[in-house]
């Protein structure tokens, strides 16, 4: 097992090395426009020039973030637990939710932006938007689908309403709200970035978008990189957080 | 009237997509303190409903239901508790914490409800595995804390749905003699749901056989004789033949209706 | 009886709160329903924009190339992935973590390498769709139960005969599954980059709508772009159910 593990990792160090080293070695040969593709030596010094500008881009954008996700994961879960559990309400309205949620929001953008302006509102706003859905339509399956024997249970020995939902329901949707906050957040920050470079005049969207329209391509690059970076530490970090929350599933 | 339990022509009709089924016609039965009363009829034939409605889970179209001389409206966890075939264990509380789930509803503090809750696992085999959640315990084990939840809440009275349905003939067999030694210690009053013939004969001071759907009582069997019993003894034998030439036509003709 | 009435009253009450609420506020700001009837009629009638066509089939020429291409490397990746142990657990993790990246961070470099015509569309509509077909195929690959590979190997078959016989069946739910979904994104990969930055296809009449304040065109633009995300996606969920009925 340690063996194969060590195999794993030295592959996985080669491949990246190797990808790296071939691809400066093309750029560096002119065999590509190095205007377009960068080489990998030259994005590394291009961090040092971005650095400034994008950090305070990427602070910006997750800040957006930040407020969008709170917002999506409060009114998502709180909407998913209302519909999800009663059942009037669940019938008649899931196909307006299963509907909304499958439009491509990307359609309403050009409109939230001619009421929201350009700036930090259109994007928390559309950021929100994509985060609520996913976390909307997870809960109210998740809701759905809590084993209808607690549910008896709890009733059996007496469960008021209250207890109910505080005992029995928000307990065992909990992998559920950790699987869509996890979820959530990745669109939380694609619909901001989406509406920086449509409308941005901060964050790292417009950062993005400008560099690219000046033809920066290592700044780009290490841009784009300084963002990946970014979203994959946020859902590692809530990867751990569900691990630690929901010890109890088997 | 000295019976803790009294149900009084007591029918139940479900309305299904494929029609209404009648469930149980016309049932009337009675159990004193401190029986082992069981139900044994062929699949569909109303014994869990008949449960229910002893829980307060099921409503009764027609009849009424008596417990300890007040009707049964609703459940009520000062009288009834109920074990279910499947354990029903919250998946997010040890063992231990499944076991105070009933005090918690009541608003016993927690001290005192982990108190009592402590106290329960020793008898019931499980002090090693109060930490446990239920995902790390076996289909045996998860049934002694499902039986432990329902003694937590001391009522007079547990109903048991098939508690050990879903458990191998080893183990439930072990099962059997671990609930009848806490039975024989804590007197409760117990009505046990169940499909086997040799939980029934071994277990009950009472066993009644139900007819196929509509469900009625077709025959009471009373077993005085002490525990443990010696199941491959003549008398033992020949009541295991009464029995069965009891349930077996049912069986059929619950068979034939599928 | 009664849900679907109350469906259709939410719907009604929604339409005419929206009207009157546009009416009073602004209408060129939030378009009246009413207003918007007349503006998908001009649209029709090829007045409003005459290159409608021309823009709807470049539109949809980019998402056919975009999928197909997504289609291909996603079958080619996950199968890779799927079915060597090692260069499975070499690089499914790096293609995780690529899948936890909002994908709209590669469009810019996208936008940059192929200039903003249909290329750059064309690769993030394959971007988009290409993950969730990998994923697909991978978590189709794990629902193969080893059991039935036993079986079959007991049997005799070939590796071959176990792939196509065994493998892919068991796992065809799954996949068209992924598909599915892999057109729904490629479809949105594409009127995204045309909404970020394009000279033509829907999203430049959209951007071109909305920048000169023809909220009423802009509207009846989305209502055509949706048809052909809807229309897109029934016929994938026609493709799915059939394969529902072939796995059960």
């Amino acid at each position: 097992m340690a063996a194969e593990r060590v195999r794993i990792v030295a592959l996985q160090v080669v491949s990246v090395g190797v990808l790296l080293v071939a691809w400066e070695v093309v750029a560096r040969a002119g065999w590509v426009d190095a205007l377009f593709v960068p080489a990998p030596s030259a994005v590394a010094g291009a961090f040092g020039r971005i650095a400034r500008s994008a950090l305070a881009g990427l602070g910006d954008t997750l800040l957006k973030t930040a407020v969008a996700y709170v917002l999506s994961v409060v009114f998502g879960v709180a909407f998913g637990v209302a519909i999800g559990s009663v059942r009037a309400l669940r019938e008649v309205l899931s196909p307006f939710v299963v509907a909304v949620y499958g439009m491509p929001k990307i359609l309403v953008l050009p409109w939230i932006v001619l009421i929201l302006g350009f700036g930090t509102a259109p994007a928390i706003v559309y950021g929100t938007i994509h985060g609520f859905f996913p976390i909307l339509v997870l809960v109210m399956g998740g809701v759905r689908d809590v084993d209808r024997t607690l549910v008896t249970v709890a009733r059996a020995f007496g469960a008021s309403t209250w207890q109910l939902y505080w005992k029995v329901l928000l307990p065992a949707i909990v992998p559920t709200v950790l699987a869509g906050m996890r979820l959530g957040v990745v669109f939380c920050l694609l619909g901001v970035l989406i509406v920086e470079m449509f409308a941005g005049v901060r964050g790292m969207g417009h950062v993005m978008g400008s560099l690219a329209n000046g033809f920066q391509a290592p700044e780009l690059f290490a841009a784009t990189a300084l963002v990946s970076a970014a979203s994959i530490a946020i859902v590692l970090a809530l990867d751990v957080l569900n691990d630690r929350l929901s010890h109890w599933r088997g | 009237m000295s019976d803790l339990i009294v149900v009084e022509s007591v029918s139940k009709r479900y309305v299904t997509s494929s029609g209404p089924i009648e469930a149980l016609h016309d049932v009337s039965l009675s159990v004193g303190a401190g029986e082992f009363c069981t139900l044994i009829g062929p699949s569909g034939c109303g014994k869990s409903t008949l449960l229910g409605m002893l829980g307060g889970l099921v409503t009764a179209d027609t009849g009424r239901l008596l417990v300890d001389g007040r009707p049964v409206n609703g459940p009520d966890p000062g009288r009834v508790a109920t074990v279910f075939q499947d354990a029903g264990l919250f998946p997010w509380r040890t063992a231990l914490e499944n076991v105070e789930f009933g005090l918690e509803l009541q608003g016993v503090p927690r001290e005192r409800r982990r108190a009592v809750a402590t106290e329960l696992l020793g008898p019931l085999g499980l002090r090693d595995f109060a930490e446990k959640y239920p995902r790390e315990l076996s289909g045996g084990l998860r049934q002694r804390v499902a039986i432990g939840r329902a003694l937590a809440i001391d009522t007079q009275i547990i109903l048991m749905d098939e508690p050990f349905g879903a458990l191998d003939e080893q183990t439930r067999l072990l099962m059997g003699e671990w609930l009848l030694d806490i039975w024989r210690r804590t007197r409760k009053t117990v009505v046990f749901v169940t499909h086997s013939l040799h939980e029934a004969l071994a277990l009950s001071t009472r066993v009644m056989v139900m007819t196929a759907r509509p469900g009625r009582i077709k025959r009471v069997l009373e077993l005085p004789m002490p525990y443990p019993r010696a199941m491959e003894s003549a008398e033992m034998v020949a009541l295991r033949a009464t029995l069965w030439s009891g349930i077996r036509d049912e069986s059929l003709r619950a068979m034939g209706e599928r | 009886m009664r849900v679907p009435a109350l469906r259709a009253a939410i719907l009604v009450l929604f339409l005419l709160a929206w009207e009157g609420v546009a009416r009073t506020a602004n209408p060129l700001l939030y378009v009246p329903p009413s207003a918007v009837l007349p503006a998908f009629g001009r649209l029709l009638a090829l007045e409003s924009y005459p290159d409608l066509v021309p823009s709807l089939l470049l539109t949809l020429r980019e998402i056919l190339v975009a999928y197909a291409l997504a289609i291909a490397a996603g079958l080619g990746c996950g199968f890779a992935l799927g079915l060597n142990r090692t260069i499975g657990r070499a690089y499914g993790p790096i293609l995780a973590a690529l899948y936890a990246v909002p994908a709209v961070v590669w469009y810019p470099s996208l936008m940059l390498f192929f200039g903003l015509d249909a290329a750059s569309k064309i690769a993030f509509g394959f971007l988009l769709g290409f993950f969730p077909i990998t994923l697909a195929v991978l978590a189709g690959i794990r629902q193969v139960s080893p059991h039935m590979l036993v079986v079959a190997r007991a049997f005799g078959a070939r590796p071959l005969v176990i792939f196509v016989k065994v493998m892919v069946p068991a796992m065809l739910f799954t996949l068209v599954g992924g598909l599915r979904t892999g057109l729904a994104l490629s479809v949105i990969g594409v009127i995204v980059g045309e909404i970020l930055g394009s000279r033509s296809g829907m999203g430049a009449l959209i951007n071109h709508a909305y920048g000169l304040f023809r909220t009423s065109d802009y509207v009846a633009l989305v209502l055509v772009t949706l048809v052909l995300i809807v229309g897109s996606d029934a016929l994938a969920s026609l493709v799915e159910r059939r394969a529902q009925r072939w796995t059960d």
